[in-house]
């Protein structure tokens, strides 16, 4: 499909505040988590210096992983709030590939990021492939809170009970929690390269989307926007 | 004590009552009570009426009954024996063969719903549970007679409260602890590869006194010893908190007594008093002889907590006829692969690009002639 430019668009008003909000402190947080994580895991040779200067390396990384972590799981607690109250776009209705439409949408986007057609589909939400794979990192993050928090309170009985019920032993817990800190790396790495390889090939301007929370969409595609704030834009 | 009487002491002679005093402060400072409580149990351990006890091996090492006897500190043991009236031991008693199982019948019908009983070792359940046998009865069969019948049960060491060595995978004889197979009988564990016989004696003190069983976790295990991780008492934590490891045995800092997680101590997952009672009564204890903790106090010993040099357990690869590989691995095969993907999918992208435009110029070049 060979792209007229010019081409008329609109800026759409798709992701709420609290979802961006959600959205930068998941990513920070994430972001601090997955660098204490390491240290915590595997704490490189310091000790050289140690000897020397009272530093307390691992117990202030160890506070930053905990402060991090509860911005994390509170971040989580506003994606599951907005997964019911959110607007049309932030329910899980809208991404996951559970009818006729978002599973051929799904197959679309998979040829897409294969290469095997030029044609983007401008959506207003998530794409099927997107919002699947943010739900199962939804999940993982729930797994993430949850072990986190049962290796921090192994001795808070409700905690206790919990985590055992779900993970068994604190010990098989924290192996958990280190296999999944391979996906969020994972995820970080693949996530970053698609949003830089789709300001590329795509106009809808995701990324700029993740500050302002609209998205261009070509006038002369079909929009069922109505009800939406639609701002003519030319390029 | 005269050597001559050795024995007699082993099976409930004569304790001092300065043994007894020592024995008692001992068991309350273990339960964490005030010494207030000492004048009531030296009473309650005084008393006449001893509690019956039928201790039961099954599938073990006996290394539960060796470390509480041959302690360098006998006077625990023969306070234990001297506490209880042990009616029925297999390492100990004098009787033998048809006589010692009479012992036990005995036993059973005098005191039901009064005797304490105690296990050691793991139940094997695979195949009607015939890989562990006494007087041609399976373990499954002796342990749901009589464990039904006590006051209440006292599972010594890992064996007997979650399976131990023996249920480490592929768990060839379906081994269990005692509380997977009797349900609906007070069951203390006191879990230990050995465990440390200090706190089998504030348990046994507790019951006497009390009546009662002390406070357990959700495991069942008493929480004035298993309440709380060996790491947050554990004397090389401040070499933790400080970034300081021993990086592998034999160096420097392993001869500083640098902290021992990445020589793989278990520590910050195991829940035992070892660093506070430590063993033998010359203060040691594995960490502080420098030998990383192995966890031997948890549900899944073995299993989860090996490799003993590895802080997280090696996993279980399918692929490649079934390799153990380490943890570690995956994070490399995660990195690597998404960066592989990236690299691959953009060298693609910008490929087409250049194809595209190379084909467009020279259609372009097509059009200008
Ligand atoms: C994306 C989210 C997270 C990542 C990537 C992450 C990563 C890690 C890693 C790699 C470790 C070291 C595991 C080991 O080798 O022992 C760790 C430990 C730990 N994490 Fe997290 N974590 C995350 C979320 C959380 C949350 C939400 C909490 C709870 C507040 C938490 C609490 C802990 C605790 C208590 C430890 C054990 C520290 C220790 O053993 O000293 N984590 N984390
Ligand atoms: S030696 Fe083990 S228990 Fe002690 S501080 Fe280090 S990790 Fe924790």
């Amino acid at each position: 499909m060979i792209r007229k430019e010019p081409r008329l668009y609109y800026r759409v008003f798709v992701w709420s505040g609290t979802l961006r909000l959600f959205h930068w402190t998941l990513a920070f947080s994430t972001f601090i988590l997955v660098l204490t994580g390491i240290y915590i895991h595997y704490p490189p040779i310091t000790t050289k210096w140690a000897e020397f200067k009272p530093q307390y390396i691992m117990a202030t990384l160890r506070y930053w992983h905990f402060c991090a972590g509860y911005f994390f799981i509170c971040a989580l607690l506003v994606r599951f709030y907005l997964f019911f109250a959110g607007n049309q776009y932030e329910r899980p209705t809208d991404f996951l590939p559970i009818n006729k439409r978002n599973l051929q949408s799904l197959v679309h986007n998979i040829k897409f990021y294969l290469y095997l057609t030029d044609e983007h589909e401008c959506r207003m939400g998530h794409t099927i492939l997107a919002g699947t794979i943010y739900f199962i990192l939804f999940i993982c993050g729930v797994i993430m809170g949850l072990t986190g928090l049962y290796l921090l309170y192994p001795e808070t009985p409700m905690v206790a009970r919990m985590g055992h019920d779900l993970f068994g032993t604190p010990q098989q817990a924290r192996l958990i929690h280190y296999l999944l800190n391979w996906f969020f790396i994972f995820f970080i790495m693949v996530h970053l390269y698609i949003a830089i390889w789709n300001d590329f090939k795509a106009p809808d301007a995701i990324i700029s989307g993740a500050f302002s929370g609209s998205k261009m969409m070509p006038a002369d595609l079909e929009c069922p926007i109505e009800e939406l704030e639609k701002i003519p834009f030319e390029k | 004590m005269s050597n001559n009487d050795h024995t007699k002491d082993f099976v409930g002679g004569g304790v001092s009552r300065r043994t007894f005093l020592k024995g008692c402060a001992l068991a309350a400072a273990t339960l964490g009570l005030s010494p207030d409580v000492v004048p009531k149990m030296v009473e309650a351990a005084m008393s006449p009426k001893r509690p019956p006890v039928v201790w039961l091996h099954f599938q073990e090492c006996t290394g539960c009954s060796e470390s509480l006897l041959r302690s360098a500190r006998p006077d625990i043991a023969t306070l234990i024996l001297d506490l209880i009236s042990l009616d029925y031991h297999e390492t100990l008693m004098a009787a033998a063969g048809k006589q010692a199982e009479e012992n036990l019948r005995n036993a059973i019908k005098k005191n039901t719903g009064k005797f304490i009983c105690v296990v050691e070792g793991g139940i094997p359940t695979k195949d009607g549970g015939i890989y562990c046998k006494i007087g041609g009865r399976t373990a499954l069969d002796i342990v749901t007679e009589v464990a039904p019948r006590a006051k209440m049960v006292i599972a010594i060491g890992t064996c007997a409260a979650f399976g131990g060595v023996q249920a480490a995978k592929p768990n060839p004889t379906g081994a269990v602890g005692v509380q997977d197979i009797v349900k609906g009988q007070t069951i203390i564990n006191i879990p230990g590869c050995p465990p440390n016989p200090e706190n089998f004696l504030a348990t046994v003190v507790q019951i006497l006194t009390y009546g009662r069983p002390p406070e357990l976790d959700e495991l069942g295990r008493p929480k004035f010893a298993y309440g709380r991780k060996i790491h947050d008492h554990c004397e090389r934590r401040p070499h933790f908190d400080e970034g300081r490891f021993v990086e592998c045995f034999g160096d420097p800092g392993h001869k500083k007594g640098y902290c021992l997680y990445k020589v793989g101590c278990k520590g910050p997952v195991t829940y035992s008093n070892c660093s506070v009672e430590r063993f033998c009564n010359v203060g040691a204890w594995p960490v502080g002889a420098g030998h990383g903790c192995i966890g031997c106090t948890e549900p899944g010993f073995w299993d989860t907590m090996m490799p003993i040099y590895k802080h997280l357990p090696g996993i279980y690869i399918p692929l490649g006829g079934g390799i153990r590989e380490q943890a570690e691995k995956i994070g490399e095969v995660a990195v690597g692969g998404a960066a592989a993907v990236i690299a691959a999918h953009a060298a693609v992208g910008v490929g087409k690009k250049i194809f595209s435009s190379v084909k467009g110029s020279s259609q372009k070049k097509d059009d200008e002639k």
